[in-house]
């Protein structure tokens, strides 16, 4: 990759940037106004001030931008709606950001075909909205479905809370229009199920943080729309106790779950005090959030017959049933306010995003409560259980200082990531390594898987300026 | 000792329309829940027993259409013992009173009560009439806004929410007590409760058992018509006051005791 320093943007190249998106879309030496490209939603990822943002609204402008971009050796960042969690969003090396939020339009959905064609400035909830009314539905679910982007879904390959049943974003990504780094319009995959013609470039692309081209348009597989859908809250004395019966809702109860979350006593608690709620947890150590959803109410109440028996015979000392808005939402709103209680106990916690091979989960746990107690700091553990994927928080005491919590931050993600590399797991399973934890993949990967990404990226971005210092050096 | 909640099934869209020209609810294919106050009363009911030494038997009494035995079989899930429904065409359309009325007829027929319960209002009609008026039909003292409730010798300690303070009321003997949301949390029903509430039956009373005249109950007997509904217009006025810097919030703070002097407040 081309090492050289990348070039400042001139006035007389930020006029021909101008030139290409409009002028009213281009924001160029207002500091003010580029602070809010700084940074994204990543606590401990140092923001970064772009130098330009442009905001294109087509893939022909985006491809202008990379061809001018290559020439002038500028770094070009890509971007959605920011709530990424790994820094990828962030121009580490100043530049372009390229903000997709002007490309929002749901351009086709194809009833015949069961696709919807958007645009990758899309909200995601709004993709459901749209399909609500013909009874069809896209399975992907990250957390923050009311703000984040599905362009950016698709770069990260976002996971979330229903990837048991329906997997994550990547098994809904049919077709993808891209601008690759060097300014080419190439359109991958189609409304094929099928289609093996050529290498699976399509699903290289996906996840691939914004390093390897721009989405400009998303083909998506769509479902017919689950009628009927009941959460179930499961209590129990131990995290092994509840690890235990996850498997066997799936082997022996015969069901695979839309949602299965793992919260543990201190995410729960936390998070009931920070809502006010005062459900009974007593003595439990974890509990499971478990969804079913089907085709109609007779359906859902087979299977979370079935869930709730394995839960009690693996000993849950209390199965709750939610089969109306009001009950999944206050039991919802707990699982999804975990992060933000904690901000208030303490604003300098980092998010993580460890992936564990299922059964692993119970001793991933303990390495868990062992670095706690190490370094006296609290990491609450919730995620998706069903697949693995622990959102372990290291939050800083608050009596700690910022420069102290900074030192020590490090030496916990080491060990986590360390523990998490030993149980055959890794470091991220859907928010990405970005800028983030580029460092700590490097540490825990083999060292040939990063030699063929690097070849891959140099092949496709021969200057390195679309997102540079992402993922790997 | 016998308890009896009464439970409204309403529905369960927050999104809830009414139609303008007959002042009625829109209920299209809302799916209906328990009256989210009725919850508060059910679960004060819930706890009396399980604080008391006695056995306690815990009914529940709803009106309305046959799928109500939904929400009835709902309070069954949550702890309830028994549902008792009023389902017949000569109760619809009943106002208020025709519905109090008939609620009494039918709890003279099912049993005495030593504590009938109720949420304080429905977040459908909003109206907090049928309680009282029950009360009234039953020749029963009735204690409203409660915020909590407990045994006391021979009745019931209630404690009231009003808006100038706590008022702590005993009854010597039966009440009627509608209570607020500050009264109780509800629980969530257990997979045990749901198993227990599909396999029960509720007891589906009509017109004809419960002896009522239909001339004393439905839409013909009602003495009260909805004859218009219409958006209020909002009569609060508020000011904001913005401030960039430290003069300007000193600015401010001034401005806001000036607004308190003003209106009497300091």
């Amino acid at each position: 990759m081309n090492n050289l320093p990348f070039a400042k943007i001139t006035p007389r190249v930020a006029a021909e940037l101008a030139s290409i998106v409009g002028e009213r879309n281009l924001i160029y030496a207002d500091s003010e106004r580029l602070q809010a490209y700084s940074h994204d939603e990543a606590a401990h990822c140092p923001p970064a001030l772009p130098e330009a943002v442009l905001k294109p609204g087509s893939a022909a402008e985006i491809a202008a931008i990379m061809r001018l971009a290559n020439r002038e050796h500028i770094a070009v960042t890509p971007r959605g709606a920011g709530s990424g969690l790994s820094g990828g969003a962030v121009p580490i090396h100043g530049g372009i950001v390229l903000d997709c939020a002007r490309m929002s339009k749901i351009l086709e959905i194809d009833r015949e075909n069961l696709t919807v064609t958007v645009e990758p400035g899309v909200i995601t909830s709004e993709i459901n909205d749209a399909l609500r009314p013909f009874n069809l539905f896209y399975a992907g679910y990250p957390m923050s479905l009311e703000t984040c982007m599905i362009g950016g879904n698709v770069a990260e390959n976002a996971g979330g809370g229903k990837a048991v049943k329906y997997g994550v974003t990547g098994r809904y990504v049919l077709g993808l229009e891209i601008v690759t780094p060097t300014g080419e319009i190439v359109e991958l995959g189609g409304k094929l199920v099928k289609d093996v013609s050529g290498l699976n470039l399509l699903q290289l692309m996906v996840g691939s943080e914004g390093i390897l081209a721009v989405f400009t348009k998303i083909i998506l597989k769509l479902l017919p729309l689950p009628k009927a859908n009941v959460d179930l809250l499961c209590l129990f004395d131990s995290v092994e106790k509840a690890i235990a019966v996850v498997p066997r809702i799936i082997t022996v109860g015969g069901i695979i779950p839309t949602a299965i979350e793992f919260i543990d006593k201190l995410a729960f608690s936390t998070a009931c005090e920070y809502l006010n709620e005062s459900l009974p947890c007593g003595s439990s150590e974890a509990m499971l959030l478990i969804t079913v959803d089907g085709a109609d109410q007779e359906q859902v109440e087979k299977q979370y017959d079935v869930i709730g028996e394995q839960c009690l015979a693996a000993g849950a000392s209390a199965v709750y049933v939610a089969d109306n808005k009001a009950n999944s939402e206050r039991i919802w709103r707990i699982r999804r306010s975990i992060a933000e209680a904690f901000k208030v106990f303490s604003p300098n916690q980092s998010l993580e995003d460890i992936v564990v091979p299922i059964a692993a989960i119970p001793a991933m746990s303990k390495a868990i409560s062992d670095i706690s107690q190490k370094y006296g700091v609290l990491i609450p553990c919730y995620g998706h259980a069903g697949d693995g994927n622990l959102h372990a928080t290291p939050v800083m005491p608050p009596e700690w200082g910022l420069p102290q919590w900074e030192r020590v931050l490090p030496a916990i993600l080491h060990d986590l990531y360390q523990a998490c590399k030993a149980l055959g797991g890794r470091i991220s399973g859907e928010h990405g390594i970005g800028h983030k934890r580029k460092q700590y993949l490097a540490e825990t990967v083999d060292p040939g898987f990063l030699n063929m990404m690097r070849s891959i990226k140099t092949a496709l971005d021969p200057n390195g300026i679309l997102n540079p210092g992402k993922i790997f050096d | 000792m016998n308890i009896l909640v009464l439970i409204k099934q309403v529905p369960e869209s927050q999104a809830t329309r009414m139609d303008e020209s007959t002042g009625t609810i829109v209920r299209e294919a809302a799916n209906s829940v328990i009256n989210p106050l009725d919850l508060h009363a059910l679960e004060c009911a819930l706890i009396l027993r399980e604080q008391s030494d006695t056995t306690v038997n815990l009914d529940c009494l709803s009106m309305g259409p046959p799928a109500a035995v939904s929400v009835l079989k709902e309070a069954i899930a949550l702890g309830a013992d028994q549902g008792y429904l009023l389902s017949d065409r000569k109760f619809a359309g009943s106002d208020t009173w025709c519905t109090a009325r008939t609620l009494a007829a039918a709890i003279a027929k099912i049993g005495s009560y030593d504590l009938i319960l109720c949420g304080e209002r429905a977040t459908d009609g909003e109206t907090g009439q049928t309680g009282p008026a029950l009360a009234a039909m039953l020749d029963l003292p009735v204690l409203t806004y409660a915020s909590a409730i407990s045994r006391s010798a021979g009745g019931w300690r209630v404690r009231r929410m009003l808006e100038d303070g706590y008022e702590t009321v005993e009854t010597t003997g039966p009440a009627v007590v509608c209570v607020l949301k500050e009264a109780s949390v509800p629980r969530l029903p257990t997979l045990a409760g749901k198993r227990r509430a599909r396999a029960a039956s509720c007891r589906v009373i009509d017109a004809a058992e419960l002896g009522i005249d239909p001339a004393d109950t439905g839409l013909n007997a009602s003495p009260t018509r909805v004859v218009s509904i219409f958006r209020p217009n909002h009569l609060k006025h508020s000011e904001r006051l913005s401030a960039l810097d430290p003069a300007g919030v000193e600015r401010a703070v001034e401005k806001i005791i000036a607004i308190f002097r003003q209106k009497g407040v300091l």
